[in-house]
């Protein structure tokens, strides 16, 4: 049973927000439907649905007939002509609950990963922070972790670039293996995993740029304000500029490692074959960065066109394989 | 079998929290069949002196659902073995967030970004849910952490399934291409821990076959994951970041010694991970957690990076550079391996 895809709310997200929503309206004694919609980021008719929920609810008591001392109350002239939400009677909760053993593993797995920024450099804090969520979790928190194994050395320069709003310059080796010196606005530092980016306005090329951190050197911050800000430029969803110069390349892979090139958008070429074989397109720009991912996937990937990217990613290989020759 | 027509049934909401508030509000405990009877959501539909089977199924995942919610559910056993006898009750202690427990604004923000780091799967699902929680408790964040956009990643299709069995304690059989391998076997494992080590996700677990614990790569992991239908006793806490631990000391004890081409994608990009290297050394060491991996990854460096040390590591690469060049060879023509072609 698969999640379903997109904002619809399940059932067990819509129970959460039933259990927070009672002591919350405690908390607040009386409160409008547009801000607590704003404090639980959903709309305002999806609390009002909640609310009338909330109620007619109540606990079968005594009786086993749900009398009216039973249920939740409200003031119901002040919801229905006010949007006003006001709990005047309450049953069974009163406060939020615990957070369950997959919730807590993922904040503090989602905090180990955090630890790699600089501004969070403070481990007691984040570990304190750990302790607490630990506290609070009603089953044993389930056992995922992840490693801090970032060593990206310039995060905090450009970290501070971004927030003190000054230009950075560095030189960079792009995909198709130039060397140029650039300089940019550092608009916000992206990391996927173990990968960081920054994503700035380029002087050189003027546009948004993304850069990769592993691709930088000799980075100087320079004492000149930046010249676009976040809030005036779009910044792409993708990580990957695309550009006119890049070329569709023919790749044929087993279906089921198609994770492995998830981050070049593979375009799938029809179905797979017996074996499992499938064909996609990818877009490279240049054979520069190509020719390396194909040889990272040795016995796995294989180009079929154009002739010339096959024919450069043999000579590539060849030429790392004839360094060995008589070793 | 007809249900009686009365009111249509209320949606599923309803029904788990009802029965969330009527279980809280039991001290001594509810019978299944008190619950079916009385609590909203089954009365409705539950049929008196009749066949409730369907009723009582659904109770049965509803309890799952809560359960999987971590809500606490308890089963007070009336010590008659009698599945009927049992009487459930949740306990307020165990359900509610102990008052002592509050977030200072920096903290919230923290747990905010936390959160944004999963963007898609189970685990984006599980940490709205508790932010949906922490906001309840009247909690603003602070300024957000501007200038950063941290992101996880979940694409292995083997996690869900995997986290679900760890936390359930089920052993799980999938196929598994050991890196270096190209033929899948058959592996039996008890789940212990699910962690991030060096950008990939690592299952680490009993695999009962080589009667030792393993770890494995998610990636690596080619067949769906099956439940087996056994289950095995809680295995205690801590597994996972033992399992960082041990990744970690692999990595600190492999090394291997690399030349690289001035100027090039290799040097720029390895000597980031060589502690104490400057970016224009030509001679880097670099440690490593698995052989057949790190050499994947230098076989993409072609020419620019060769192997000094360790032999194995070396062989491992040339073997790996010699498949892509034979099997990008022209049709019927054998790879021309001493044309010492450079970069095209």
């Amino acid at each position: 049973m698969a999640d379903k895809p997109g904002q619809l709310l399940r059932a067990s997200d819509k129970l959460t927000y039933l259990l927070t929503l009672v002591p919350y309206l405690i908390a607040q004694n009386r409160v409008s439907v547009t801000d607590a919609a704003e404090h639980f980021q959903v709309e305002p008719q999806q609390i009002r649905d909640w609310v009338k929920l909330i109620a007619i609810s109540g606990i079968p008591g005594d009786t086993g007939q749900y009398l009216p001392d039973d249920l939740f109350d409200i003031v119901w002239d002040d919801f229905e002509n006010n949007d006003q939400i006001v709990l005047t009677h309450r049953v069974a909760i009163e406060y939020t609950p615990k957070f369950s053993g997959k919730e807590a593993a993922a904040l503090i797995a989602g905090l180990q990963y955090l630890s790699a920024l600089p501004e969070q450099s403070d481990r007691e804090a984040v570990a304190s922070l750990m302790a607490k969520l630990t506290r609070g979790t009603s089953q044993t928190p389930s056992e995922v972790a992840v490693a801090d194994t970032v060593h990206e050395r310039d995060v905090p320069l450009i970290g501070d670039a971004v927030k003190r709003g000054l230009q950075i310059e560095f030189d960079y080796l792009s995909a198709r293996g130039e060397h140029e010196r650039r300089i940019v606005d550092p608009l916000r530092i992206d990391s996927t995993d173990n990968s960081w980016y920054l994503r700035a306005w380029c002087h050189l090329r003027e546009s948004v740029r993304t850069f990769r951190l592993d691709r930088m050197s000799d980075v100087q911050l320079r004492d000149a304000p930046i010249t676009r800000h976040a809030g005036e430029v779009v910044l792409p969803e993708t990580l990957f500029d695309g550009s006119d110069e890049d070329v569709n390349v023919l790749l044929e892979l087993p279906s089921t490692a198609l994770s492995l090139i998830a981050d070049f958008a593979p375009e799938p070429v029809g179905e797979a074959d017996a074996d499992g074989l499938v064909h996609v397109t990818i877009r490279a720009a240049g054979f520069h960065g190509l020719k390396r991912l194909v040889a990272g996937l040795s016995g796995v990937v294989r180009v079929v066109a154009p002739d010339e990217a096959r024919t450069v990613v043999a000579e590539w290989a060849s030429a790392g394989a004839a360094a060995y020759e008589g070793v | 079998m007809t249900t009686p027509a009365k009111k249509p049934p209320p949606p599923v909401e309803e029904r788990l929290f009802s029965l969330v508030l009527a279980l809280v509000a039991t001290r001594i405990g509810l019978t299944k069949n008190e619950i079916l009877q009385t609590v909203q959501g089954y009365s409705q539909r539950y049929v008196h002196s009749g066949d409730n089977e369907n009723l009582e199924r659904q109770f049965e995942r509803d309890k799952d659902e809560l359960r999987d919610l971590g809500v606490p559910l308890e089963v007070v056993d009336d010590h008659t073995g009698n599945n009927h006898d049992a009487r459930y009750r949740i306990s307020k202690d165990d359900y509610e967030l102990p008052a002592g427990i509050t977030f200072t604004p920096d903290e919230m923000t923290l747990l905010s970004l936390a959160a944004m780091v999963w963007k898609e799967g189970s685990l984006s699902a599980d940490s709205r849910r508790a932010i949906t929680k922490l906001r309840s408790l009247d909690l603003h964040p602070d300024e957000p952490i501007i200038g950063y956009a941290p992101q996880l990643r979940v694409r292995d299709s083997a996690f869900e399934p995997l986290q679900r069995a760890m936390d359930r304690y089920q052993v799980v059989s999938f196929d598994y291409v050991k890196p270096g391998a190209t033929a899948p076997g058959r592996r039996t494992v008890e789940p212990l821990a699910l962690v991030q080590h060096d950008g990939r996700w690592l299952l680490n677990g009993n695999d009962l076959e080589a009667g030792a614990r393993r770890t494995f790569l998610l990636s690596r992991i080619v067949s769906p994951v099956r439940a087996t239908g056994k289950s095995f006793p809680a295995p205690g806490s801590g597994h996972a970041d033992r399992t960082i631990e041990e990744l970690d000391a692999l990595l600190r004890s492999n090394s291997a010694e690399l030349r690289v081409t001035p100027g090039s994608d290799a040097q720029l990009r390895l000597s980031r991970r060589a502690e104490g290297t400057t970016a224009d050394a030509e001679s880097i060491t670099v440690n490593y957690t698995d052989l057949a991996l790190l050499a994947d990854e230098l076989a993409g460096y072609g020419p620019e990076v060769q192997v000094v040390a360790p032999d194995e590591l070396q062989r491992a690469v040339r073997d790996r550079l010699l498949l892509v060049a034979e099997a990008h060879a022209e049709p019927g023509r054998p790879a021309d391996l001493r044309g010492g072609a450079t970069d095209g």
